[in-house]
């Protein structure tokens, strides 16, 4: 494909409140996946493998640990001569009922999709994990009728909930409408189509829908516009059939994570033809010490262990002492179990300190989760402390 | 432009004692301590030191360490106006310009080095593992008004006929250098780290090339000239962890050092890091039946064996019931089933078939080459 011919925008603004205390200080795109990842690692090398040269980012509230993540963009091959990452900050109130910021909106995503000179945009979410081919996407739009293509995947009905985004699909595999699951009205069927958040139609209709938008007396925001655009004019229905996690929820962001575990999921996340890249660190390999017993595990670098780990996913540098078991539970960046511990089902934040001979446990389907940076030296300090 | 010290690599050596692992490719770039390159320490050293400006000079089957050096921007040493250079021989209108030894690498890049017009020259190797201050070492050749300092560290004296050996006075003056003498008269050995005066070394060198041309290496030439010539010409003690890697033993044992918790090189320490090249790899998977202890992973490994007293590089595979133990694996080999390595090192995309046997002893390390394929039993 013609480098350039296709521009991205990664809108950040995602509810995380279902993934509290987690999304705290951070939107969903942030959050660490597989010991490695944070989860816009994926649309970001699903863009990059498309050749894609223009990348607008449209910030979250807590944009810090976006742009730290991102930083130039290097680590995605997008520190380009013409192009790059453009990062649009938040729009401090979202009070879209003053002129001036409604203004601003739209007019940050129309800068945004001029100066790309793409023919074609992207609109991707962050919080679906996936390794989309979008070279494939973009040649399934040119040959498509319908203006607009949207990308989904079968998942079978039980896996959804209420409010999960689905498409409403015909006999010709054409899509009519957006709908969440708890809108539909039909017969219940064993699968249905989830809307993986991605949207892909030429460069100029989406900057005319937005001068529209702009010109009306309601505000609407930019995936409320995509969803009447397709009511409209039909979309074209590209079925995805590689790995999908959706991070809509605590319960899910934890069976995800663990369910990198089995082999199929890593292999089909890991290894597709979508390279997952991510910022990288000059961190020291992990070292396992005598008397270690890790299995059936996921290990960043840097982590140092003595104890026992199984069934879980260890971020770097993350410490797990003498006679500490870490058991299926999720531990981020710089986490440490002091000795004599257990930790089982639980979520452990980066930078936690669980100090020895404590016994912290969740539930498989709802695993116990401690805030960034907290200490639990004795088991009172579990008491869910005011955020700060 | 104009830089107070420049550093110097010689990377440009085959490493013929590193047997096949160093057939295809320069010592310098040969895999170490799992995620790492022998270079990397040396590299990381002057980006710690505030060293900025460093040539790399290359000559014996470059091309992977120019892929791994790249900008030198893995280092924070892709600065503009300084950085890194990789400097190879080249032809001119008065003949090529191959590097007969140390010195005359020096020699034959004197355009690369007056560009930059230093004060000091500092001249490196690329095939040891250690962490050093080299601006501390400046500081003391300035103390001293020297025109040579050399980078000394005592080893046993057992040993001391293996080095080039420093003997001093009581200020630290060197009064007379033996090269691998058989009755060594101290126990100080030279770490081939040289500062250099960098106008009076420019004037022996050119004075040399204008009549004889014999000052082509610098513990055979250039050190007992300036002795001769009474230059003041000082040792500088290191004291710390400091190994040369240049046979297949002295690197198993390195690797070996390297995998202690007490190691005085501490890796771990974020002070003094040491940099590499790094990869966007997928993490490291343990499965169900792996067992790991005593060992070193590192990225987009894949580990279904037994792992005992080990450093595996980036991207290994161990499969189901093999056991690796007392080996050094290089990046992206893959180890098949029930196959066993112990006291081993296995190259760089080497293939160790299921049920293969590469079985060395602590004195005689079994070694499959780059990219080799083995599947029966290899004794070394």
């Amino acid at each position: 494909m013609t480098q350039g011919e296709l521009s991205a925008v990664i809108d950040l603004n995602e509810d995380g409140e279902a993934l509290m205390p987690l999304t705290a200080y951070r939107p969903i795109g942030t959050l660490p996946f597989a010991g490695r990842y944070r989860l816009i690692d994926f649309p970001l090398s699903a863009v990059t493998h498309a050749g894609v040269h223009s990348v607008g980012l449209f910030m979250p509230q807590s944009a810090r640990s976006v742009q730290d993540h991102i930083r130039d963009g290097a680590s995605w091959n997008l520190d380009l001569i013409q192009g790059g990452v453009f990062m649009f900050p938040y729009i401090a109130t979202r009070d879209y009922s003053d002129p001036a910021l409604r203004q601003r909106y739209y007019d940050d995503y129309t800068t945004f999709l001029r100066r790309s000179g793409s023919t074609y945009t992207v609109i991707i979410g962050s919080s679906n994990i996936a390794s989309v081919d979008l070279t494939a996407v973009l040649a399934y739009h040119e040959a498509g009728d319908a203006p607009i293509t949207l990308v989904y995947k079968k998942l079978p009905s039980e896996d959804f909930t209420p409010d999960d985004w689905t498409l409403t699909l015909s006999e010709q595999g054409t899509a009519s409408a957006i709908l969440r699951q708890k809108d539909r009205h039909e017969r219940p069927s064993e699968t249905l189509p989830a809307f993986m958040d991605t949207y892909l139609l030429a460069t100029n209709d989406l900057i005319d829908l937005l001068d529209v938008a702009a010109g009306a007396k309601t505000f609407v925001t930019l995936p409320e516009l995509l969803r009447d655009y397709v009511l409209a004019n039909n979309a074209n229905a590209f079925e995805y059939t590689g790995y999908l996690a959706r991070i809509s929820s605590m319960q899910r962001f934890f069976a995800a994570s663990l369910g990198m575990l089995d082999d199929a999921n890593y292999q089909s996340l890991m290894f597709s033809a979508v390279p997952v890249l991510t910022k990288s660190k000059n961190e020291v390999p992990t070292f396992f010490a005598r008397g270690a017993e890790v299995s059936d595990a996921l290990l960043g670098t840097g982590a140092y262990v003595e104890g026992e780990i199984k069934h879980s996913v260890i971020s770097r540098s993350v410490v797990v002492h003498q006679g500490a078991v870490v058991e299926n539970s999720v531990i981020m960046q710089g986490a440490k179990i002091s000795t004599g511990s257990t930790v089982r089902n639980v979520i452990l934040d980066k930078g936690v300190v669980i100090g020895p001979n404590l016994k912290l446990e969740g539930k498989p389907e709802a695993p116990l989760v401690i805030g960034k940076n907290r200490s639990i030296l004795k088991m009172k300090d579990l008491t869910p402390q005011p955020a700060g | 432009m104009r830089t107070e010290m420049l550093g110097m690599i010689l990377a440009g050596g085959q490493g013929t004692r590193l047997g096949k692992l160093t057939r295809t490719t320069a010592k310098p770039s040969v895999p170490f301590g799992g995620r790492y390159r022998i270079i990397d320490f040396t590299l990381s050293n002057l980006a710690n030191s505030g060293v900025d400006t460093v040539g790399v000079i290359t000559q014996y089957q470059p091309l992977e360490l120019n892929r791994h050096i790249q900008n030198g921007a893995a280092w924070g040493l892709n600065v503009a106006g300084a950085g890194v250079t990789i400097l190879q021989p080249y032809a001119s209108s008065e003949g090529e310009k191959f590097f007969e030894g140390t010195a005359h690498a020096i020699y034959q890049n004197i355009a690369y080095i007056d560009s930059y017009n230093p004060d000091y020259l500092l001249v490196l190797s690329g095939d040891h593992i250690y962490k050093m201050d080299y601006e501390r070492m400046l500081r003391a050749h300035k103390l001293k008004k020297a025109a040579l300092t050399v980078a000394v560290m005592p080893v046993p004296k057992a040993d001391a006929s293996r080095f080039g050996i420093m003997n001093t006075d009581d200020t630290d003056r060197i009064i007379e250098f033996q090269e691998k003498p058989k009755e060594p008269k101290s126990n100080l050995a030279s770490m081939g780290i040289y500062i250099f005066d960098w106008p009076i070394l420019r004037r022996y060198l050119t004075e040399s090339y204008a009549t004889d041309g014999k000052m082509e290496d610098f513990g055979n030439d250039v050190i007992p000239a300036y002795l001769a010539h009474n230059e003041p010409t000082y040792a500088y003690s290191f004291h710390g962890y400091w190994k040369d890697v240049g046979t297949i033993q002295s690197l198993w044992e390195a690797n070996m050092e390297f995998l202690s918790p007490t190691n005085s090189l501490n890796i771990a320490n974020r002070s003094w890091r040491i940099f590499s090249q790094t990869e966007a790899l997928p993490p490291m998977f343990l499965t169900k039946t792996a067992k790991v202890s005593r060992s070193m992973l590192t990225d987009g490994s894949y580990i279904a064996g037994t792992v005992d007293h080990s450093v595996l590089s980036q991207s290994v595979r161990v499969g189901e019931g093999s056991v690796v133990k007392d080996s050094m694996v290089m990046p992206n080999a893959t180890i098949g089933k029930n196959a066993t390595i112990d006291h081993a090192i296995i190259g760089e995309n080497a293939i160790v078939g299921d049920n293969g046997e590469v079985i060395g002893k602590p004195d005689e390390i079994a070694v499959v080459g780059y990219g080799e394929a083995v599947g029966r039993k290899e004794k070394a």
